[in-house]
């Protein structure tokens, strides 16, 4: 009774449509509400889901590098110059430890490395994941694998050996400690040779603890490809002894020779003393290891002195060849002064003129004895222009284009600059400074029939199924002189070395031709006392030139006449060449 | 139908009983799911939080029968007692050795064996109370002046819950209350009355401590503090986009491995959504909106005022709580620790809302059609 009393109460007091209303409201509210969520929902794991997982993927996994072995590098003939040792990186990841005591004790034992060290690295470092050692030997590895420890990785990271360590050591450059080309060819061809890393992806947790039963996927690494050089390593041996000779006995600053063959421009040897063993790079001394891996012979300048006569001949001979009155005929006698005389200034020959050898000479003469005012004649006679012409034909002012980081483009006076007295000191290789390379190009130019190829040192990049990837072909650059021409001043440079300066570098048949270089240094645009450098290009047989050498002894001491200090390397290295290649 | 409105005993809503067993257990194999890495991980026993929630259902399983067949008239007379304890415990959170503080707030009270979270029974206090008042005072929930003790009664719990401090809670709190004196008949106009000034505290509440200012504008832009503010949203978001249409498979969560805090408990839609994906939480919402549609509909139905605003009361606790909850783990609004009502893991929690419910099912075993 009592209850059926109390329902005709609530209808008087509620009104039980206002009541049903609002209720019908609080249902309609809920459900929006409800819709809202459902919507958002099929925004967040529907619309946005793909990019929202993949965003999480990146948390869930952890890699582990594979490290692509590096590309090999090596001579034409396939010998070695730069190879890998299989070496690894081991790191911890410490949440995935057990023992860290046992763990700390056995790494310290096996790797050799201080227990405090590698205690207070796996306990101190914030990072969850740490590197214990780098390039740790295969034999240390296997040690570490029978332990069998959690939490400890191992992955590929190489390490760079240079089989012949001082040899080539400035052009092949050399690799961080992780790997990445540094400087040289390692550097230059570093994107062929790297090849691409790989990884292994484990799922694990927040902070790193592999998940059990979790997948892990393996993305093998490319190795990378291999670098085939034009270097000839036997050639570049010679060289290297020849130098370290030079080097000591001349106590020089440097010693610096270059091989290429004249006919492609591809380079043989490069060898510069002092060098340093790649095996060991002193990373610590910045200053040596900048001085002792700089390739002087392509990036630095120096004054050529009288082998830049064959400059001047060249474009004497060609001019002449094709009518330019201005240009002398080889019969030419030249005035025997030791003096010329431009813009009041007077130039004089190195040497006093008192022997005789320097009177009535021709051009032949005139190279034989590296008679100075000749050449003076021979540039003033051809004017600026000219001589301009030729310096640009012959790629002095430019980089060669070889391939090498940082060279030179050496350092000449403008044409709009340059004084007579200027040109008169060009035409016999000073005011102008060059890098060796340039001048070793130019000379081939000079002398293989005038034609200027761009001197290069990649033969090949192949990868080690033998496929060939890039296969790098002489490149000519430009015609310098005609082929008539550089006959002409081929067979007078023999004649050099038969019966002129060049003797020291004379080989019985074998028709070696070049020209010598002495020149003073100068310092702070003084003539540095007591300082030359003493230089020698010449290239054998002259008819036919197959190997063309440079030679650049940087202030030797006692000694310095580019005919007796540099021209015996020379011959040296050519003798060597025709015993090695049975001519 | 005039034999039930004149035999009010009638069967009840079993339906509903079977939704909110149902939905419990469901929410006690994501807790499993979520909580099996991290638990091993920190108690050394995968089962720790399901445990935990397995008593908490068994207890709120006993708990809900009780009150299905305890005549829910009869709790008027506990009106006042149940105010009482509420209060108290309410303030015994802040006593030193009584209260338990966790990450900066003083939410629970330590009764040796177990812990309580005194706003859970707050809640039901401030229901309890509603009832009898609007019950007592018929018509009285039409005008500003008769809803003055209801305000202050809640305006009283919402200030304790927010000094704990517990914004998440005081909001539903809150939002309860003003639902409460919608559904008793405010008139519409005075209603816009008390929702501006509400809304302007909320903004206070929020200016008012500053980790929720920047927690806001973490909601805005996650990203721009991945490993910070942004971080549970950002790793809730994965979650839920992992799982696309029909998620990775049970129990192959990957945000549970320690990415995701609270994956148990606050965030643990994140791990059904990334479990089961987009159809099966559509699955899963139903089952919640259904126990909020029959609660709504058992008040419709309700024998008297009493049991009416017991049943909106009840209900609407539950669906607010579990509405806020959805919006904050797919990031609709910003982060705040509030569980999902049955499914979350918390014993208080449970218990009482198993409890509730037995109640709703008692209201609705005593309903007339005719309302």
């Amino acid at each position: 009774m009592k209850k059926i009393k109390e329902i005709p109460r609530i209808k008087q007091d509620f009104s039980i449509t206002v009541l049903r209303k609002r209720l019908f409201a609080i249902v309609i509210a809920v459900a929006f509400l409800f819709c809202f969520v459902l919507g958002r929902l099929f925004y967040v794991q529907v619309i946005w889901g793909e990019d929202l997982q993949e965003k999480a993927l990146d948390q869930w996994t952890r890699e582990i590098p594979v490290v692509a072995a590096r590309g090999r590098i090596t001579d034409l003939n396939g010998v070695v110059l730069a190879d890998n040792d299989d070496t690894y990186t081991v790191f911890v990841r410490k949440k995935a430890v057990k023992d860290m005591g046992k763990l700390c004790e056995t790494l310290s034992d096996v790797l050799s490395l201080d227990y405090e060290y590698v205690y207070k690295r796996l306990t101190e470092t914030r990072s969850g994941e740490v590197t214990v050692k780098k390039q740790v030997k295969k034999d240390k590895i296997n040690a570490l694998l029978s332990y069998n420890f959690d939490g400890v990785y191992y992955s590929r990271d190489n390490s760079r050996t240079y089989p012949y360590n001082e040899t080539l050591a400035q052009v092949l450059g050399f690799t961080s400690t992780d790997g990445k080309g540094q400087a040289g060819l390692e550097l230059y061809y570093d994107k062929y040779l790297k090849g691409m890393d790989g990884e292994i992806l484990y799922e694990t947790d927040i902070v790193g603890v592999e998940i059990d039963g979790g997948k892990a996927s393996y993305i093998p690494a490319t190795d990378g490809l291999n670098v085939k050089l034009t270097i000839d390593s036997e050639i570049q041996q010679l060289c290297e002894s020849a130098m370290t000779e030079a080097y000591e006995i001349h106590s020089a600053k440097s010693a610096q020779m270059l091989v290429m063959d004249p006919s492609s421009g591809a380079i043989r040897a490069v060898a510069i003393k002092p060098s340093f063993d790649l095996n060991e790079v002193p990373r610590d001394d910045l200053d040596a290891l900048a001085k002792l891996s700089r390739n002087n012979l392509f990036c630095d300048v120096y004054e050529p002195g009288s082998t830049f006569k064959i400059l001047t001949s060249a474009a004497n001979i060609e001019e002449h060849l094709q009518g330019n009155k201005s240009a002398f005929s080889v019969e030419h006698v030249f005035s025997s002064s030791r003096y010329r005389y431009v813009d009041g200034q007077r130039v004089k020959c190195w040497s006093n003129h008192a022997n005789g050898k320097h009177s009535n000479l021709n051009l032949q003469g005139a190279l034989n004895n590296s008679c100075n005012p000749i050449f003076v004649d021979i540039a003033m006679s051809l004017g600026k222009a000219t001589m301009y012409k030729y310096i640009d034909l012959f790629g002095y002012g430019s980089v060669t284009g070889v391939d090498f980081n940082g060279e030179s483009q050496g350092m000449i006076l403008p044409m709009s600059a340059v004084l007579n007295v200027d040109l008169a000191r060009i035409a016999f290789g000073q005011t102008i400074a060059v890098t060796g390379l340039q001048l070793a190009a130019a000379t081939a130019a000079a002398v293989n029939g005038g034609k200027y190829y761009v001197p290069y040192l990649l033969e090949e990049i192949y990868s080690d199924f033998g496929v060939i990837a890039e296969k790098n072909l002489p490149k000519l650059k430009n015609r310098v002189i005609s082929e008539k021409a550089s006959a002409i001043l081929s067979s007078m440079l023999e004649k050099v070395v038969e019966e002129g300066s060049g003797k020291q570098a004379y080989i019985e048949g074998a028709k070696v031709a070049g020209k010598t270089g002495t020149a003073q240094k100068y310092e702070n645009g003084r003539i540095a006392a007591g300082k030359y450098v003493a230089s020698f290009v010449g290239y054998f047989p002259a008819d036919d030139p197959k190997y063309l050498a440079l030679v650049v002894i940087d202030e030797p001491k006692g000694e310095y006449y580019g005919s007796t200090v540099a021209a015996p390397y020379a011959k040296q290295v050519f003798e060597g060449i025709i015993k090695l290649k049975g001519m | 139908m005039k034999k039930n409105l004149l035999h009010s005993e009638k069967k009840g809503d079993i339906l509903l009983l079977f939704t909110v067993i149902l939905l419990s257990v469901t929410g006690t194999v994501f807790i499993y799911s979520a909580s099996n890495y991290s638990a091993s991980a920190t108690y050394g026993d995968a089962f720790y939080f399901v445990k935990k929630q397995a008593i908490g259902i068994i207890l709120g399983v006993a708990a809900m029968m009780c009150a299905c067949f305890f005549d829910y008239k009869k709790l008027k007379k506990f009106t006042l007692p149940v105010a009482i304890v509420s209060f108290i415990t309410l303030i015994l959170v802040f006593i030193p050795g009584i209260g338990v503080e966790n990450y900066g707030a003083k939410r629970w009270i330590n009764l040796g064996a177990f812990t309580v979270q005194p706003s859970e029974i707050a809640k039901f206090a401030l229901i309890l109370f509603c009832a009898t008042y609007y019950s007592r005072f018929k018509g009285a929930g039409a005008g500003f002046a008769g809803n003055i003790p209801v305000l202050l009664f809640g305006g009283a719990t919402c200030l304790c819950v927010i000094l704990e401090p517990n914004m998440s809670i005081t909001v539903c709190i809150a939002v309860l209350m003003l639902t409460m004196i919608f559904a008793a008949g405010l008139r519409l106009k005075t209603m816009l009355f008390l929702l501006v000034p509400a809304a302007v505290g909320g903004v206070l509440l929020i200016l008012a401590e500053p980790y929720r200012l920047s927690r806001l504008t973490a909601f805005l832009n996650p990203w721009s503090s991945p490993k910070g503010e942004g971080y549970q949203l950002l790793q809730s978001l994965y979650g839920l986009g992992s799982g696309g249409w029909f998620g990775v498979g049970l129990f192959k969560s990957r945000q549970k491995y320690a990415f995701l805090p609270f994956a148990e408990s606050d965030f643990i839609l994140s791990v059904i959504g990334e479990e089961i994906g987009f159809i099966g939480l559509f699955l899963f919402f139903a089952l919640i909106f259904f126990i909020v549609y029959r609660g709504l509909k058992i008040a419709a139905k309700a024998e008297d005022v009493f049991g009416f605003v017991l049943a909106v009361g009840i209900t609407m606790i539950f669906g607010i709580q579990a509405i806020i909850n959805a919006l904050v783990v797919t990031g609709s609004i910003p982060p705040t620790g509030l569980p999902l009502p049955l499914v979350s893991s918390g014993n208080t929690s449970i218990i009482i809302f198993m409890a509730e419910m037995g109640v709703l099912y008692n209201v609705s075993k005593r309903g007339s059609l005719t309302f």
